[in-house]
């Protein structure tokens, strides 16, 4: 479970990146984060796993209060929360399996980690998470010789390989075609099922958010400005969370994205 | 309308001014620089001279080239690759700091441009120059010409090097501090694995040209295949001098081809 | 190699592929503990004579500003060898490139035989066509011109073959079938293309060229190389530290130059 109880982050140069937020995620949920670009989207994820610090407020995540880790409690704590980048952040010039296996690398021995040499169990437990995203051919293949949407799988399997509770996914599918995008998607749901694994998702399609999400979190200006079921989402609330910049003729300086979601409800 | 074109013909940058001063500068170079032809040819005439040269090339030595004792041109060739190669590979390892050292995504500005301007140092200090300095370390002998070539590969290598290190893709290092990976993890799975390609096709690219390199080492007696090379051509055993070339010609031909399979293998997977 | 295969829980199995690199290093390290065999490398020597190489070093500073007066002339000379065999070299090596390019040249007999001649005369030692060259012409800068002119026609000719040869033909065909003559299509099609590339390759051999010709002195061939050769052997290192130093400015000085022009070709 995760809980942010009057959540604040302002950055060092005074920008305020969250402002109360109140949220509480229960084990297994699939999340849809919502919001402009700018709106703290990325803030609120990088609180979670601690990749930044929140200002004020509590954070807990699992019963541990983020705020009080240091150092290796950092760490350990970090490996049981898996992270989905945009730009899916693989290790160039190497192999898939071995892209995957850099989550386990954390628990390996010294002389392990110092020459690169993988125990058998952990090159099964690898092929497996490769497996279960459906890219186990491409094992031996070296990453940059593969399509975004299966660099984007590939990331996926490295964080299942940790085995973790929870997904935080950084506009996972941006960097995507639409029919790659609903590929990737459709992993993430069937994985959210599954394997109970919790899915925190930041998104800028809002169709694909309603498609696949069980919940809605609308973020503005650092704010939650919409908190529900998918089913509860409707046009008005869209577009309180895409143009309620307090007037409501600013439809053209919103994203092009808002705007097709405007066509398509 | 016409207007308008008009005014896009004159907004076409004249570059004629430029040219024409760019030819002027490479011409009055070159006026100055044709003084550099002169011809003081030796009493009997440069063009016999050369005519018993290239007799003596196209009619090798046999017995020196087909000679396996440590004087013949199999065993001087291999001493020289194994000068090319040990300097080519300590060369590679000293230019690791000095390549971090001179990276601007690594370090602050004062330390990169100090460290550039003493690899342009190095780079410009004549290779027979250290070869001397470093037969008195050693002795005459191949481990002077092996100490040489490290200090020489250093120049070229450290500055390819930089390129690879500014082209790092920093986004794994954020992926592997999300999984919860120290310092040293980062570095050894995440960044090394990105530059040691890169930096083994520029190494091997270095070894090609320090084989080619090797023959001035003969020069100031730092070993390999340049001393006998030399020696045989001040003393006109032009013959001698048509096997050591046959050979050295051959060996750099096959290295060169090797070194391109194996680069292009490493760079494109 | 012994393939290893590795099972998953849910009975799929796969080929392992075993990487390479431990087998790599162990052939490098059987290399390395040949060559320092055969080149009598010993870290003790370094550690216990490295000095030795500082005091040379020390001995160069400060560069006795008296002897600059000497090192004008040798150093015009360097310059000169180098500009004049850089700029014909690079000139010749326009044929020649043209004609050892497999997409202009349809005879493979011609193109190859033009390749093989770059090839030899860029792997034949410098150092070697220069002192061959003092031979037949007289000691001198001819000598040294000479040799830079070969080195700079096969560097720069090579280059240029290559980048001819990964030209899109497809223009050159379409100005043909405009009614262009081959000619015609190779000034307005391919010369463009190749324009920058080579003048910045010709820069960068002037550049190395530079470099090269302090040392082509040292077998007689004039410029800086003798004066070095000269002061190096009566030991007189602070005439060698100022002739370094005149050698290390001149050549930042004209990289800066040549530099600064490549960027603008870019
Ligand atoms: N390190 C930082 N320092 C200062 N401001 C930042 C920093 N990172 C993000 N911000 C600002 O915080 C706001 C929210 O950013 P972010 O969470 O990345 O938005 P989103 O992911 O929704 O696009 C933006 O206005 C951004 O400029
Ligand atoms: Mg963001």
């Amino acid at each position: 479970m995760i809980k942010f109880e009057n959540v604040s982050k302002i950055y060092p140069n005074g920008h305020v990146g969250l402002k109360n937020v109140d949220l509480q995620i229960e084990q297994g949920e699939f999340v849809a984060i919502i919001g402009l670009s700018g709106a703290g989207k990325s803030t609120l994820l990088r609180c979670v796993n601690k990749m930044h610090d929140i200002s004020s407020g509590k954070l807990t995540v699992n019963g541990v209060d983020v705020t009080q880790l240091k150092g290796k409690e950092i760490r350990r704590f970090r490996s049981k929360i898996g992270m989905i980048f945009q730009s899916f952040n693989l290790i160039t010039r190497t192999t898939v399996l071995g892209n995957v296996l850099v989550s386990l690398v954390p628990e390996l021995s010294w002389w392990r980690r110092l020459l690169g040499v993988y125990p058998a169990t952990a090159k099964i437990a690898g092929l497996k998470a490769l497996d279960n995203v459906g890219i186990l051919d491409k094992a031996y293949t070296r990453v940059d010789q593969l399509s975004g949407g299966q660099q984007q799988r590939v990331a996926l399997a490295r964080t299942l390989v940790g085995d973790p509770d929870i997904i935080l996914a950084d506009e996972p599918v941006a960097a995507l075609d639409p029919v790659t995008a609903k590929i990737v998607m459709d992993d993430f749901q069937r994985i959210n099922r599954e394997m109970n694994i919790s899915i925190l998702l930041n998104i800028h399609h809002v169709d694909l958010a309603v498609a696949y999400a069980d919940r809605i979190v609308g973020i503005r200006q650092g704010e939650i400005v919409f908190d529900g079921p998918t089913s509860a989402v409707t046009q008005e609330i869209i577009d309180e969370i895409y143009q309620g910049h307090g007037s409501s003729s600013i439809k053209g300086s919103a994203e092009p994205v808002a705007a097709e979601v405007v066509v398509d409800a | 309308m016409s207007e308008m074109i008009e005014l896009k013909l004159n907004e076409q940058p004249s570059k004629k001014r430029q040219y024409l001063l760019l030819g002027g500068i490479i011409l009055a170079m070159l006026l100055w620089s044709l003084t550099a032809i002169t011809f003081s040819a030796p009493d009997d005439g440069g063009a016999k001279i050369a005519g018993n040269i290239i007799k003596g090339i196209l009619s090798p030595d046999m017995q020196l080239l087909w000679n396996f004792t440590s004087q013949g041109v199999f065993y001087l060739l291999f001493e020289t690759i194994c000068i090319a190669f040990l300097g080519t590979i300590f060369g590679a390892i000293l230019s690791i700091p000095f390549a971090f050292l001179m990276a601007p995504s690594v370090v602050p500005k004062p330390v990169y441009l100090i460290t550039r301007f003493l690899v342009v140092v190095i780079r410009t200090i004549p290779s027979l120059v250290y070869g001397l300095m470093f037969v008195r370390v050693s002795g005459p002998g191949p481990f002077a010409g092996v100490l040489t070539m490290s200090l020489t590969s250093i120049g070229m290598v450290s500055k390819l090097y930089v390129d690879v290190i500014e082209d790092i893709d920093r986004g794994i290092l954020e992926a592997m501090d999300a999984m919860g990976c120290t310092t040293f993890e980062k570095i050894r799975f995440g960044i090394i694995p990105q530059l040691i390609a890169n930096f083994s096709s520029i190494t091997i690219y270095r070894f090609d040209m320090n084989l080619r390199d090797a023959t001035i080492l003969g020069l100031v007696g730092a070993g390999g295949i340049g001393s006998p090379l030399i020696f045989a051509m001040n003393s006109y055993r032009w013959h001698q001098v048509g096997s050591i070339l046959i050979g050295l010609v051959i060996l750099i031909l096959i290295v060169e081809a090797i070194s391109n399979k194996l680069r292009a293998k490493l760079v494109n997977g | 190699m012994r393939k290893r295969t590795l099972t998953l829980p849910n009975g799929k199995v796969v080929t392992e592929q075993r990487s390479k690199v431990p087998l790599i290093c162990a052939i490098l390290l059987v290399f390395i503990i040949v060559a320092m065999r055969v080149t009598h490398f010993s870290f003790r020597t370094l550690a216990t004579n490295g000095h030795q190489f500082f005091v040379i070093l020390g001995a160069m500073f400060p560069p006795h500003l008296d002897f600059l007066n000497r090192v004008w002339q040798p150093l015009f000379d360097t310059i000169k060898m180098s500009f004049l065999g850089s700029l014909l070299g690079a000139l010749v090596a326009v044929p020649l490139a043209v004609l050892s390019a497999t997409n202009i040249v349809k005879s493979k007999l011609l193109s190859g035989f033009f390749k093989l001649l770059l090839s030899i005369m860029r792997t034949l030692p410098t150092i070697v066509m220069a002192l061959i060259a003092t031979f037949i012409f007289g000691l001198g800068t001819m000598a040294g011109t000479l040799a830079i002119f070969i080195f700079t026609v096969s560097y720069v000719g090579k280059l240029t073959y290559e980048q001819i040869e990964s030209l899109d033909m497809g223009t050159f065909e379409a100005l043909e079938s405009l009614g262009l003559t081959r000619l015609q299509a190779f000034r307005y099609g391919i010369v463009p293309q190749i324009l920058p590339t080579y003048l910045s390759t010709s820069l960068f051999s002037f550049e190395g060229n530079l470099r090269y010709a302090a040392i082509l002195g040292y077998v007689g061939a004039g410029g800086l190389g003798i004066i070095l050769n000269e002061q190096l052997g009566w030991r007189d290192y602070g005439n060698v530290g100022m002739i370094l130093t005149v050698l290390i400015v001149t050549v930042g000085l004209i990289e800066l130059i040549s530099q600064t022009a490549r960027q603008k070709l870019q």
